[in-house]
């Protein structure tokens, strides 16, 4: 939910703004308002008595309009004719009071009392997210239906925009019918806001909360981008290495970097392929961490999970697993001296780096007083401080390594090195 | 300057790691000025070199020549480690338990690989100190410490360049901090020690 300071915030610029479209609603029909005297009244509203932005631009009008007997500008009764301009979706703006007609292409659950329906909806140009306040007694809409929608307020919140159908807004069912075919988009392109794409699952990953059903990476040609689908029912997991044509999703930002929300979207598989690019990378280095969790581990042995589980054999989301199965794995940091690549190598990868076979090491920890991590200490002193290449693919800053080899030494660049500090002695 | 790779990296939750720089024992010993990048307690500290890199962290290879266990209460280890150009003070105390047990099991003398925080301290004489806090230790082989003498070498030639051409504020300010060191004297240290590497 958004606090009344933040809205103030978000509104701050907007008053000159909703003056001037007050002032010319009026002006059109031969009435001149002063905006100044707008903007105050509707500052006045808005700062001293708390009302939200949009309520205080709709009573702001009906006062004026009652003062001059302009009946038909006020916008009690829903005769809201042409008080907004109708838009595509895709040209909608902050601030703005606009009239479109879509689909609902989503509903989602809403997160507060306040709201009676959010979702998305959508138009040939794209879509966007919505809110149906609760006091604004719309009609409920059902997903898959067409609406016209009219004067409803476009606001932002974290760079994300949002539909807000609120008491003056007017929600009709429309006309207009059959489906809707919505472009996807690259996904180097994704934007904040609501997102289509066709792309490949390259990624799972292990899930961080235990109301998270899967989450992973998405790619195409262009890019990846993480993704999240959270437990609701009616929703499946995407299986790795497919191709999915996903519509609607949300685009949201983290930590400066986007991710996609799929619980909204419409997601059809499809049986083409895609060819994902990016984060191929070679790093030269050296070792200068090995993380715990490194080494041998367990994984949980439900199918489809797979995860790493505690050494009680604790899997987040399974339970106790005495059936684990063993891997080893090495995570950390290879250092380049002007960057720290987190490193994530794999059982081949870790076997031959340090030579340590999973059937080595799972003896290893059955005779030894230290168990598993006896294991750790001996890959750690044959990795650690080490120079290595890793060669693999980066995403989010992690290399997820298919070859990592030690360095050897190369006298023909010891013999340029030499040159090059000699040059100018 | 906007690319500054860690000026991103400072971004709101945006975590990156301080990367360790490969620095010889003859530079590190001439820092004289640390400094903190922030206001906050948890800010990093950075010890300036000469040649115009701020470093939070350094990977040194060379080799261990004595240790020496000391304190009562608080028990921690010192560490001498000799590279081609001179010596890194090195110690790991009770707040690194994991450091100072690898480093206790030690016997000197041995090639160790070292990551560590540089720290300046000033001897009540007046004499400067830098001492690399040690995060680990590791015992390696020769190939690696000459891999790392290479590292480095590179490394200090880039940064001797980066001074020459110098505009970056770190730069700037390594020539303010350090007026009488002429960077152009590390390339006798680089030479020198890549010609110890005997093929």
């Amino acid at each position: 939910m958004i606090r009344t300071d933040e809205y103030l915030e978000m509104y701050e610029m907007d008053f000159s703004e909703a003056a001037e479209r007050i002032s010319r609603k009026f002006s059109q029909k031969g009435t001149e308002v002063d905006p100044k005297k707008i903007e105050s009244k509707l500052r006045r509203l808005v700062d001293e008595f708390g009302v939200q932005p949009s309520e205080a631009e709709r009573s702001v009008t009906n006062e004026l309009a009652k003062e001059f007997n302009l009946p038909s500008i006020g916008t009690t009764g829903g005769k809201s004719s042409g008080v907004a301009d109708q838009k595509k979706i895709a040209d909608v703006a902050p601030g703005e009071w606009v009239t479109i007609e879509g689909r609902i292409v989503a509903l989602s659950s809403p997160a507060s009392p306040a709201i009676a329906q959010s979702g998305i909806i959508a138009d040939d140009s794209g879509g966007i997210r919505f809110v149906a306040w609760t006091k604004s007694n719309a009609p409920v809409m059902a997903a898959g239906s067409w609406y016209r929608i009219e004067s409803a307020v476009v606001d932002e919140f974290r760079g994300i925009s949002s539909l807000k159908i609120h008491s003056g807004t007017t929600v009709k069912e429309s006309g207009a019918d059959g489906a809707l075919i919505p472009e996807t988009v690259p996904v180097v392109n994704l934007q904040k806001g609501i997102g289509c794409i066709r792309a490949k699952v390259v990624q799972e990953w292990d899930a961080s909360h235990e109301r998270m059903l899967q989450s992973g990476l998405l790619g195409d040609e262009t890019g990846t981008i993480k993704f999240v689908i959270w437990k609701e029912e009616g929703k499946e997991k995407l299986s790795i290495g497919s191709v999915y044509n996903i519509f609607y999703a949300l685009v949201d930002e983290f930590n400066g970097r986007l991710s996609l929300n799929l619980n909204t979207a419409t997601i059809l598989q499809d049986d083409g392929t895609i060819e994902v690019s990016g984060g191929d990378m070679t790093v030269r280095g050296a070792i200068v961490h090995m993380a715990p969790g490194s080494g041998l581990i367990k994984r949980c042995p439900v199918e489809g999970c797979n995860r790493a589980i505690s050494r009680q054999n604790y899997c987040p989301v399974h339970e106790i697993q005495p059936k684990f199965i063993y891997d080893l794995r090495i995570k950390g940091w290879l250092d380049t001296g002007e960057k720290t690549h987190n490193i994530l190598l794999q059982r081949d990868v870790t076997e031959s780096l340090t030579g340590i076979t999973l059937s080595a090491a799972q003896e290893i920890a059955e005779n030894n007083p230290l168990g598993m991590d006896e294991v750790f200490l001996r890959m750690r002193d044959t990795v650690l401080g080490r120079y290595v290449t890793c060669h693999g693919r980066e995403i989010d800053n992690r290399l997820l390594a298919n070859t990592c080899e030690r360095l050897a030494f190369d006298s023909g660049e010891h013999a340029a090195l030499l040159n090059r500090a000699g040059g100018a002695l | 300057m906007s690319e500054n790779p860690r000026d991103l990296g400072r971004r709101e939750g945006a975590f990156e790691r301080e990367p360790a720089r490969r620095v010889f024992a003859a530079e590190l010993r001439e820092c004289r000025y640390q400094f903190k990048d922030g206001e906050d307690e948890k800010s990093p500290t950075f010890v300036l070199l000469p040649t115009g890199e701020r470093c939070n962290r350094i990977f040194l290879v060379g080799t261990l020549t004595e240790k020496q266990r000391q304190g009562d209460q608080n028990i921690f280890y010192r560490g001498r480690v000799v590279d081609p150009s001179g010596t890194f003070y090195v110690m790991a105390g009770s707040y690194q338990p994991e450091a100072m047990q690898q480093l206790a099991k030690i016997d000197t003398p041995a090639f160790v690989a070292v990551v560590g925080k540089p720290n300046l301290y000033q001897t009540p004489d007046g004499a400067f100190l830098v001492s690399v806090r040690v995060e680990s230790i590791t015992i390696v082989d020769k190939e690696t410490r000459d891999l790392w003498i290479l590292d480095t070498a590179e490394r200090t030639l880039d940064r001797i360049d980066m001074v020459t051409a110098g505009t970056e504020p770190d730069v700037v300010k390594a020539k303010e901090q350090y007026p009488s060191i002429d960077v152009n004297a590390f390339r006798k240290t680089v030479y020198d020690a890549l010609a110890q590497i005997r093929i």
